[in-house]
């Protein structure tokens, strides 16, 4: 199938970038690696006026690490996040990801942020986003905002982004000590398309979990974070009895059925890449 | 919207008039008579449209013809030197790694980056045969000529 | 390049295929290369539900606007063509006909009309300004929908939607009367589901009419041109001589692509009103969702044994998903499946019922190895549950019932009749290979490994065969070998190129029988004005077999001729001419010619030994006088993640036979090519619609999941060579083997790995979800 006609812009600015996102009734989709909005083009299921690339637009893409924060830009192409070596010593569980999504000529397009706005709901790089407490800038021609992934996601496809803002960077808070881990099940065959992920960090004293934070993709509509989880995985040992934690998680989680599986073995893996995040971390642990 | 893209195209200097909404594969194929690339699925996922851009291996459908101008593509058509099959060419034949062929213009395409970028045998296939469908061959012979040519490479040196 | 193949002989030789340089470099031509400058381009308007009336197709907003070229409803499809031909019924059907125009649609997808114009987004933009007006009917999703008391009928006239039954074998009473009286029975319901080709090129054409000659040129991805070029002619009301269909590169078939699709005519159609070239290509959600689908099938079947563990009976009941309508080979798989039911054992009673049912859904027909793998699923989950059962090893019971090499030839209780081979012997070796490839199984992942004995109808078929059973078909082969002046051989078949490297075996065949370098002959097929016909071409794994067979014939008589003229030229007795290097000697007069000489003399019709023949060009018609059958045993080894139910095929091996092999290199790549697609029954693929819309769910290749590499394991192919009595150059086929044990094979290597859910593993794809919800209501998946 062939996409409807639109007109393709791509500014050199960002300023222009943000004028063009910004003009009233303009129905403009912003393309960055194109690898979800590609074929959502050919199948005529966006049907913009303007394409309005923003692979021209400097200093978009880069990432940057201070004491505080991991700071990446939203043009960053997930292979640049996979052979980033500051990253993998700053924060592992981000190239680590990034690894699993699709194969390499995917990932030589893809960006991280193109992944966030797709907001598909089994998709990887959200979870670890609102595992970590992600920080989304926003930015329109008026002003600059950012929201909390969590805060981000709101729905199958659907985001907290209004159509004259454009995602310019994500913030990864940076926790010492702090120990990281996606599990991941895909769907049938090895081909990798996900269906359901985990994201689980923690802080250790010991083997006792001082501090916990775990989302999930795959489980509803958007990734979710799952509070009580966390709370009930608080206190424990990560290679102890974690029962509670189980139940509390497959408490939270609102996993739909479909082809690829119904909502029981969903809420099923849940609990099983919960378990394998939580014995890797406690045998293998992770660079903080 | 139509305007003109220029692209050069295993070495030679193109300009197509196109639409703004036509993928690369279309350009490259319908605009230049490169028919070598082949077009599978629209949807990104068969891979058989792979091409280069700049160097890097790109699903020519999940790119817009107007998004390469100004860039240097390479094809299957550029990968024969002087109507000698490249080394990769010969260990996909000596191996039988093609039946219907229609797929083996992209797994051409992205081998010869995974050659340049220094990847082995085993990355290779991991993580770049592991881009592409193939319905005829189970891949097993694909994976062979692999082997036998990444082989070969590092007998050369 | 490798090294270049002068010298013979050529059959049995790994050589790789002639015409590869073409691909690699990318000179292929397949539909769309073909230059289509000038050409228009067409999008299909196909039906949103699943049952309805059409009550208007209101084409006035897309022809507003100037841009269209030609819009085509059921209206101007009704008036101008007529219904398309099918091959393969059953009895009770009424339907023998596909319609072109649909007044009532019964699938989503169904093509309802064309629209046409200067590009393909064009075309694709007009074709939403198309309102397709429906009143929608209660539609039947599933075989049980379909056979529900009361249920929705696609056919009220016919008062059901059952299409038809037949029995093969021994009568159902009998049957019942040794069951009955069994040690032991086993009793299961097997399904299999409906399954997509998926060639990696879809479907797709470009015709051209001359309105002068009046003569209608079609390029067209299919497999069968000859059946095309008829079934065009009938649906436009066309002489077969104004139609000539050439196939070019194929882009991969597997049944898929046997006959004319609707959409196919209404492009055809509009090429014929417009006197212009129109073009189309099925896209990937098209080709998903609204190509014709194989497989779909549940049978309740029931094995049983005496005491001893002797097969007594084997008996289904198969219920085969049609969808909306019979097409050209219609029930044909479902038919074949109670057929083949037996496999290579010996049972003193066998039988099957299979009925036939329309769904509101993409009609279902021919795919690689159709109804044998269907079958060797029953009968080997069958088997396999009867020893775990009767507490047998597996691979004893196999033996004990297998045929033995000195029963063959052997018929069947259906009435195949096997020619030859050995079935324990291969069966032993797969199971010598099955365990140098056991390992062990870990705390939360089971191993297990099987090994799955079949046979293979191949050389489909002997026309009389088809005659009596009334199948439209005609399963002969003609091969027509030209010598030109220049000594170049070539060779035009019926049979055509899909990927499987036929051109390269008959250039083998060829070469070693007239004594050329392979480098002279060329293989010329896929073009209706120059090939021989054929109705079957390359299916039923009978492409080599038969036009090997054929072209045989046609290359010893022409090898004689050359002989002949040679001897005639040398002034020397013909048994005293040689041919060495392409170069006739007589030694005893120490003259020579050279092959050249020889043909350049013959075209012009000096030294003919017979007055009416001259042209260097012999043909060979090759009915085969009896089917002749491949065997193979497969072995698998797989891990099953008890945690998830994800299933890993983690090595894989067949020894199979089919009689002599023209290229080994190729055989293998055919097996091999067969077993990724056995993979993808037993573990990823499955059409799903949604049980209230009857849209399709499996739109694209992220939902319909291809295997990728990592699903294939490395493939161990070895060969045993019984050549077949019954085929000149004893050849047997082998294009569909490799499909047909392998989602028994899988299935049986989990039940070994997991006992505990081999009860439930009656239904393919074995999808970790499937597998898990067996595991979760068991000891080992709640551990």
């Amino acid at each position: 199938m062939k996409s409807v006609p639109f007109e393709y812009r791509a500014p050199a600015t960002l300023e222009e970038t943000l004028a063009l996102l910004g003009k009233p009734g303009a129905n403009v989709v912003p393309l960055a690696g194109g690898q979800s909005l590609l074929p959502l083009l050919a199948l005529r299921q966006v049907r913009p006026a303007t394409v309005l690339d923003l692979n021209r637009v400097p200093g978009l893409a880069g990432v940057e690490i201070t004491d505080e924060v991991v700071r990446i830009g939203a043009l960053t192409r997930l292979r640049a996040l996979v052979e980033s070596a500051p990253l993998r010593a700053a924060l592992p569980v981000l190239p680590e990801t990034a690894a699993q999504v699709a194969n390499r000529q995917i990932r030589h397009r893809s960006t991280l942020g193109g992944s966030l706005c797709h907001a598909d709901p089994t998709a990887q790089l959200p979870a670890v986003a609102v595992a970590l407490e992600a920080r989304l800038w926003l930015r329109s021609a008026r002003a600059e905002r950012s929201v909390l992934a969590q805060d981000f996601f709101a729905g199958a496809r659907t985001t907290a982004r209004r159509r004259n803002e454009l995602l310019v960077r994500v913030e990864f808070p940076r926790t010492p000590g702090r120990h990281c881990r996606f599990e991941a099940v895909t769907r049938r065959g090895r081909a990798g398309f996900p269906l359901i992920g985990l994201c689980l960090a923690v802080s250790l004293a010991g083997s006792v979990v001082t501090d916990a934070r775990l989302a999930a993709s795959g489980i509803a509509d958007r990734p979710r974070r799952l509070w009580e989880a966390e709370r009930a995985l608080t206190g424990r040992r990560l290679d102890g009895d974690l029962a509670e934690v189980l139940d509390a998680a497959s408490a939270e989680a609102d996993p739909s059925s479909d082809l690829h599986g119904s909502a029981e073995y969903r809420s099923h893996l849940l609990r099983t890449v919960i378990r394998r995040a939580a014995a890797r971390l406690a045998t293998e642990g992770s660079a903080p | 919207m139509t305007r003109a893209v220029s692209l050069v195209v295993n070495g030679r200097p193109y300009t197509a008039e196109t639409e703004d909404r036509t993928p690369l594969c279309d350009v490259l194929r319908h605009r230049l008579r490169l028919t070598g690339t082949h077009v599978g699925c629209e949807q990104g996922v068969c891979g058989a449209c792979t091409v280069l851009v700049d160097g890097e291996p790109v699903r020519s459908c999940l790119m817009l013809a107007v998004q390469a101008d100004g860039c240097r593509i390479e094809t299957v058509e550029g990968l024969a030197t002087e109507g000698a099959l490249a080394p990769m060419q010969q260990a996909l034949m000596a191996e039988h790694g093609l039946q219907c062929g229609f797929c083996t213009p992209g797994v051409l395409m992205s081998l010869a980056y995974a050659e340049r970028a220094r990847l082995t045998a085993e990355e290779t296939v991991s993580e770049v045969l592991a881009g592409h469908l193939c319905r005829c061959t189970g891949y097993v012979g694909i994976r062979r000529a692999i082997e036998r040519h990444w082989k070969t490479e590092e007998a050369a040196g | 390049m490798s090294r270049t193949d002068h010298a013979g002989p050529f059959i049995g030789r790994s050589m790789p295929r002639i015409h590869d340089p073409r691909l690699l470099v990318g000179h292929g031509r397949f539909v769309d290369d073909i230059d289509d400058s000038g050409a228009l381009h067409a999008v299909v308007l196909r039906s949103p539900v699943p049952h309805g009336h059409i009550v208007a197709v209101d084409c006035a907003a897309a022809l507003a606007c100037g841009r269209a070229l030609l819009v085509l409803g059921p209206d101007d499809l009704e008036l101008l063509t007529d219904e398309l031909p099918t091959a393969w019924r059953i009895p009770g059907q009424r339907a023998r006909t596909v319609a072109v125009a649909a007044r009532t649609v019964r699938y989503v997808g169904q093509p309802v009309g064309l629209v046409v114009a200067s590009s393909r987004a064009e075309a694709e933009g007009l074709a939403e300004l198309v309102r397709i007006d429906i009143e929608p009917l209660p539609a039947v999703l599933g075989l049980d929908a379909a056979l529900a008391e009361g249920a929705p009928l696609l056919y009220p006239e016919d008062g059901t939607n059952v299409v038809g039954e037949i029995h093969f074998g021994d009568a159902p009473q009998e049957l019942e009367r040794v069951m009955a009286s069994a040690a032991h029975v086993v009793e299961r319901e097997l399904t299999i589901q409906r399954v997509c080709h998926s060639p990696m090129e879809p479907r797709g054409l470009l015709a051209e009419w001359i309105p002068a000659t009046r003569r209608l040129t079609v390029w067209s991805s299919t497999q069968s041109p000859h059946v095309v070029r008829q079934e065009l002619a009938t649906a436009l009301r066309l002489r077969v001589d104004q139609v000539r269909v050439v196939a070019p590169d194929i882009g991969g078939s597997f049944g898929g692509k046997v006959t004319t699709y609707a959409d196919e005519v209404m492009v055809c159609l509009a090429a014929v009103s417009l006197g212009r070239r129109v073009k189309w290509i099925e896209d990937r959600t098209e080709n998903l969702t609204a190509s014709y689908q194989g497989r779909g099938q549940r049978a309740r079947a029931r094995l049983a044994l005496d005491g001893s563990g002797r097969f007594l009976a084997l008996s289904a009941h198969i219920t085969g998903d049609l969808g909306a309508f019979p097409i050209q080979a219609g029930t044909g798989p479902f038919q074949v499946t109670g057929l083949a039911l037996e496999g290579p054992y010996r049972f003193e009673r066998a039988g099957a019922t299979v009925t036939a049912v329309h769904t509101n859904t993409v009609p279902t027909g021919a795919y690689r190895g159709y109804g044998m793998q269907e079958a060797a699923w029953i009968r080997e989950r069958l088997i396999e549950e009867a020893a775990r059962e009767t507490g047998r090893d597996p691979l004893e019971l196999r033996l004990l019932n297998l045929i033995q090499a000195e029963e063959l030839p052997y018929t069947t209780r259906t009435g195949l009749g096997y020619d030859s081979g050995d079935y324990p012997a291969a069966l032993r070796r797969a199971a010598a290979l099955a365990e140098e490839r056991a390992r062990p199984s870990g705390d939360s992942v089971r191993r297990g490994v099987a090994v799955t004995p079949s046979v293979e109808i191949t050389g489909f078929a002997p026309s009389a065969l088809l005659e009596m059973f009334q199948i439209d078909w005609s399963g002969w082969e003609s091969v027509r070998v030209r010598v030109s002046q220049d000594g170049t051989v070539t060779v035009f078949a019926g049979v055509i190129a899909i990927g499987q490297g036929i051109e390269t075996t008959l250039a083998q065949i060829v070469a070693d029988r007239l004594g050329v370098p392979i480098d002279w002959v060329a293989v010329e097929l896929g073009d209706t004005d120059t090939a021989p016909y054929s109705d079957l071409t390359s299916q039923a794994s009978r492409s080599l077999t038969l036009a090997g067979a054929a072209l045989m014939q046609a290359a010893d008589r022409m090898r004689e001729r050359m002989f002949e003229l040679a001897a005639y030229h040398l002034k020397a007795p013909r048994e005293e001419v040689v041919l060495e290097g392409a170069e006739f000697r007589w030694p005893a007069g120490r003259t020579s010619l050279a092959w050249q000489e020889v043909t350049s003399r013959g075209w012009k019709g000096w030294g003919r030994s017979e007055p009416g023949r001259i042209r260097l060009e012999e043909t060979a018609d090759f009915d085969p006088p009896a089917i002749t059958f491949s065997y193979s045993a497969h072995g698998a080894a797989v891990s099953v993640d008890l945690e998830t139910g994800e299933i890993a095929v983690e090595d894989y091996w067949t020894v199979n036979d089919s009689g002599v092999l023209v290229n080994p290199l190729i055989a293998e790549g055919q097996i091999i090519g067969g077993v990724a697609q056995g993979l993808g029954i037993a573990l990823t693929e499955e059409v799903v619609h949604d049980p209230v819309t009857g849209h399709s769910l499996t739109t694209g290749f992220t939902e319909y999941i291809l295997p990728a590499s990592a699903d294939v394991p490395p493939v161990t192919v070895e060969h045993r060579s019984t050549p077949s009595a019954v085929i000149p150059g004893g050849f047997k086929g082998l294009g569909e083997g490799g499909v047909i044990p392998g989602p028994a094979t899988v299935a049986n290597a989990v039940a070994a790995a997991v006992p505990d859910i081999a009860e439930c593993l009656t239904a393919t794809p074995l999808s970790p979800a499937r597998v898990w919800d067996a595991l979760s209501a068991t000891e080992a998946g709640r551990a």
